[in-house]
């Protein structure tokens, strides 16, 4: 009884807030909203981002932990302190230090919209490192990775082999989460893009709500839907395997 | 002939007791190259330069001057509403996520609602930002659904002062995602209360009040209060919410280093930097808080 | 009157019959223990007692008083968990004093007893130290203080040496037992290990899928079990169908060969099929004198087991194991010898199958 009445006021903000969407012109808004001429460059530039932040994310926390874990174990303590410099840092101060240190020679990266893209991208891989690397640990934790390559040493494999036959594949749900998570996140991030003049699918919301009226509801109702997916997924691909703690921010 | 067997040194790693000829030390740091190359440059690099500019005078000698100037008014009431909202938010959603995790987990509700509630928090929490923004204005903007149903009845939101661009608006946005995260977070804690404890209570003569009261409550308290701090820190850090909600003009510490970062709104660059500095600065005490009291409650609840 | 009286308590889960029809009657100061298997029912049963679950049917009284349906935190009975269940984030002295504190006792009280009862488990220099802080052998001796400190009306122990090593155990248990003597507390002790219940319990209930199997002292379940489940449970011995020759003169036969048994058979007909069961030990070989129950044997294997050579020997078609006292001096058989072994009839153990 309890628990109706406070998952009332928080399915009624989200019922309310579909009303709201759906308004007078119903899948009208949804109609105008993909029509857009800017939308669809804005969501696939998002698209493209978050798949090329992914792709280095996993390049490089993997490894990473792995070697954390087998090698180097006295540095965990300071790679575990880095993945969580995001969120000690926010977003809005973060982005305001990359544009001081990248605007002027140097390093001067952010001459052009693609140089800044870049730059943006490095950042985003750098924000999904909390999320990545607990994945991975927790994943590298559950399959006990000091036996399989202890296993996998003695029949004579080299670290390449090791790391792409036998670590990747057993790491395939672990890593599918962290995925799934940075890509929620690039999707959506506001904050970074806007300061950094890029124009991904956060900043183009953001304009929507100042220009159009219904657009942006349906626009709202898309973006939730999508994370709900992600969500979804990571949830239902967890369950068989190992379970995940999922830290979320804010931003 | 002595064999070492645990390693304290990066450099030589045991197997079964034997000594393995160390590795190239270079090989191995390589590995981790990457890591820290992205990090030095994305992430402490940043930080690194405003904490160096934030010293900088407006003659471009070191000088605490900015520091200082961190009092001023423009400075200080964006901070404190920041504080204000923070708290707010910290405390109402703390109490309120604590109560929707226990139920959720000791309510004696089918396992659905667990699983439901779990997956919402995860959705909700990460829908900050733009879309969370929109839905609100949908729902308590000035043509909102809900302020049009208050209307109905004869009552008008906004002119009785009511309005979602303000506090009291902020912090019902903010709540949206502090509330899930609170729940997320303290319901591992929550799951850690044996269910042994309490018999034993009961088992000595406990009522359910006073097994919380003396066992319950102590035992959750670090984890409670290390996810409010959480809390503080997320709401104090937020941006994308805010920024969509009002344009970026409200009086929101985030939000003035944003003003900032597109124009010189202080007057002061080095003020700017500072402001950035501190906003860094409670962070990370908040994070370090959060995690001294997490490693307490995970002793006990071991 | 008995002091706790558990008559016809079933409990049932859905369609489940967990516990099934349990009858029990403990005088006061006895130390019964609930001895099976897990899922047998006996830490239901127990935690009905306790007041954790509430029976389907039947009565339990304490004392004359009724207290099958009363909540947990009214029946004054101490319950001791196989986790410990320790509080932690109380030190060992607030812990042991939770029940007086709960019960508003003054703080002079609270503090004598809590100081009587860390003496009596010999903590005293670890009084102000925190759950964590010890040993799984410490935590149940505070445990214990912790349940005898409201002086109980019965002890409740669920499997608690369960979770600590093995030298623990034994240790823990006989401190235990003396404790429960010194104090005269009436005590039911779970557990699924036959040696713990055989060496402290006055008596002993086994059971079996929610169903009382047998109720004795240990002496009697061990010697004279009564069903086959009890006799397989309790202690090892040589299991073996027979047919029963003569039921006036009590002789079974195992695979042709024949035994006589001390059980009066009279109520069975010729030719009904019988399980019988020997106890290794109870098997030596036969010197010259014998003459009841001499067959012939051969020895099939040979194992030193330390204290006891456990030889393993052919009569008929059934292997049998026989258990020696090792003697350095004793000269044992070879492999393949034929050789003649004996049994008392009080040996020969017939069970319903």
């Amino acid at each position: 009884m309890v628990s109706l009445y406070f998952l009332i006021p928080l399915a009624a903000t989200f019922y309310w807030s579909l009303r709201g969407a759906k308004d007078v012109l119903g899948f009208e808004a949804y109609r105008k909203l993909f029509a857009d001429t800017n939308f669809l460059p804005a969501f696939s530039q998002s698209i493209v981002n978050a798949v090329a932040t992914i792709f280095l994310s996993l390049i490089i926390v993997v490894p990473t932990a792995y070697w954390v874990t087998l090698r180097l174990p006295k540095l965990r303590p300071v790679v575990e302190f880095i993945t969580l410099l995001p969120f000690v840092i926010p977003a809005v101060v973060l982005v305001f230090g990359i544009i001081r240190l990248y605007s002027s020679p140097p390093f001067l990266f952010t001459a052009t919209y693609n140089s800044s893209r870049i730059v943006l991208i490095c950042v985003y891989v750098c924000l999904s490192f909390p999320y990545m690397f607990r994945s991975v640990d927790n994943g590298l934790r559950a399959i006990d990775v000091r036996t399989l390559t202890e296993a996998a040493q003695s029949l004579g494999a080299n670290w390449v082999t090791i790391l792409f036959r036998v670590i990747f594949p057993n790491l395939r749900v672990a890593l599918l989460s962290g995925a799934l998570l940075t890509f929620a996140i690039v999707i959506g991030e506001l904050t970074i893009a806007l300061y950094m003049a890029q124009h991904t699918l956060g900043p183009y919301m953001s304009d929507l709500t100042r220009s159009k009226v219904y657009e942006p509801s349906a626009m709202a109702i898309v973006a939730f839907a999508i994370t709900w997916a992600a969500m979804g997924i990571i949830d239902f691909v967890g369950r068989g395997a190992t379970r995940h703690v999922q830290m979320v921010e804010a931003d | 002939m002595k064999t070492n067997s645990a390693n304290s040194q990066s450099v030589n790693s045991t197997v079964g007791g034997a000594l393995r000829p160390p590795r190239t030390p270079i090989r191995h740091w390589l590995g981790l190259l990457p890591f820290f190359v992205f990090s030095g440059l994305f992430l402490i690099g940043p930080t690194l330069i405003l904490a160096y500019r934030s010293f900088e005078g407006l003659d471009g000698g070191l000088t605490l001057n900015n520091y200082r100037q961190l009092a001023s008014d423009t400075v200080m009431n964006s901070y404190g509403m920041s504080i204000k909202i923070s708290l707010t938010t910290a405390i109402l959603g703390g109490l309120i996520g604590f109560l929707v995790a226990w139920v959720v987990s000791m309510g004696g509700l089918p396992p659905r609602f667990r699983l439901i509630t779990t997956t919402f928090s995860g959705v909700a929490a990460n829908f900050a930002g733009v879309p969370l923004a929109s839905a609100f204005v949908f729902t308590l903007g000035r043509v909102g659904l809900i302020t049009a149903l208050f209307k109905v009845f004869g009552v008008n939101l906004y002119k009785s002062g009511f309005s979602l661009y303000s506090f009291l608006g902020l912090t019902l946005v903010y709540l949206y995602f502090q509330i899930p995260l609170m729940v997320l977070t303290i319901l591992p804690a929550l799951d850690g209360l044996k269910r042994e404890w309490r018999e034993a209570a009961e088992n000595l003569g406990a009522t359910q009040i006073q097994y919380w009261r003396y066992v319950a409550l102590p035992v959750l308290t670090p984890s409670i209060l290390g996810t409010m701090i959480l809390l503080f820190g997320n709401s104090f850090g937020a941006h994308a919410t805010a920024y969509a909600l009002t344009g970026g003009l409200f009086d929101l510490a985030t939000l003035l280093i944003g003003r900032q970062i597109s124009g010189d709104v202080l007057h002061n660059p080095g003020l700017g930097y500072a402001v950035a500095m501190g906003m860094v600065m409670i962070m990370a005490s908040s994070i370090f808080i959060y995690s001294i009291l997490q490693r307490r409650s995970e002793r006990w609840l071991k | 009157m008995s002091y706790l009286s558990i008559s016809h308590v079933t409990k049932q889960f859905g369609d489940t019959v967990v516990v099934d029809d349990f009858n029990l009657e403990i005088e006061k100061g006895e130390f019964v223990s609930f001895l099976g298997p897990s899922g047998c029912g006996k830490t239901t049963t127990l935690r009905m007692v306790a007041g954790f679950e509430i029976p389907t049917s039947g009565k339990i009284l304490l004392d004359g008083a009724d207290i099958t349906d009363k909540a947990p935190n009214q029946r004054n009975v101490g319950m001791i968990f196989q986790s410990y269940a320790l509080f932690p984030n109380m030190t060992v002295a607030q812990n042991i004093g939770f029940g007086l504190r709960v019960r508003k006792e003054s703080k002079e009280m609270i503090s004598q007893r809590v100081d009587e009862m860390i003496s009596l488990i010999n903590l005293e220099k670890h009084a102000t130290k925190y759950p964590y802080q010890l040993s799984g052998g410490q935590q149940q001796r505070v445990s214990l203080a912790r349940a005898l400190a409201i002086h109980p009306q019965v002890l409740l122990l669920d499997e608690p040496l369960s979770a600590l090593d093995a030298k623990i155990r034994v240790s823990l248990r006989a401190e235990i037992r003396a404790i429960q003597k010194k104090l005269g507390i009436t005590a039911i002790f779970v557990t699924h290990d036959q040696e713990e219940a055989l060496s402290i319990s006055d008596r002993i209930v086994v059971m079996n899928s929610g169903l009382m199997e047998q109720v004795g002292t240990p002496f009697e379940i061990y010697n004279f079990p009564t069903t086959v489940f009890s006799a397989n449970f309790v202690g090892s011995l040589n299991n073996a169908s027979a047919e029963v020759v003569d039921p006036a003169l009590s002789l079974i036969s195992i695979d042709g060969v024949q035994f006589e048994s001390a059980v009066d058979l009279k109520e069975r007909k010729k030719g009904d099929k019988v399980r019988v069961a020997i106890r290794p030990e109870r098997l030596s070989f036969a010197a010259e004198q014998e003459k009841a129950n001499v067959v012939d044997a051969t020895i099939e294997n040979i194992t030193f087991l330390g204290s006891v050579v456990r030889i393993r020997v052919k009569i008929g078609d059934t292997n049998f194991n026989m258990d020696t006292f090792n003697n350095p001096f004793l000269e044992l058989p070879k492999i393949g010898d034929k050789s003649q072994v004996t049994c008392s009839k009080e040996a020969v153990l017939v069970l319903d199958d």
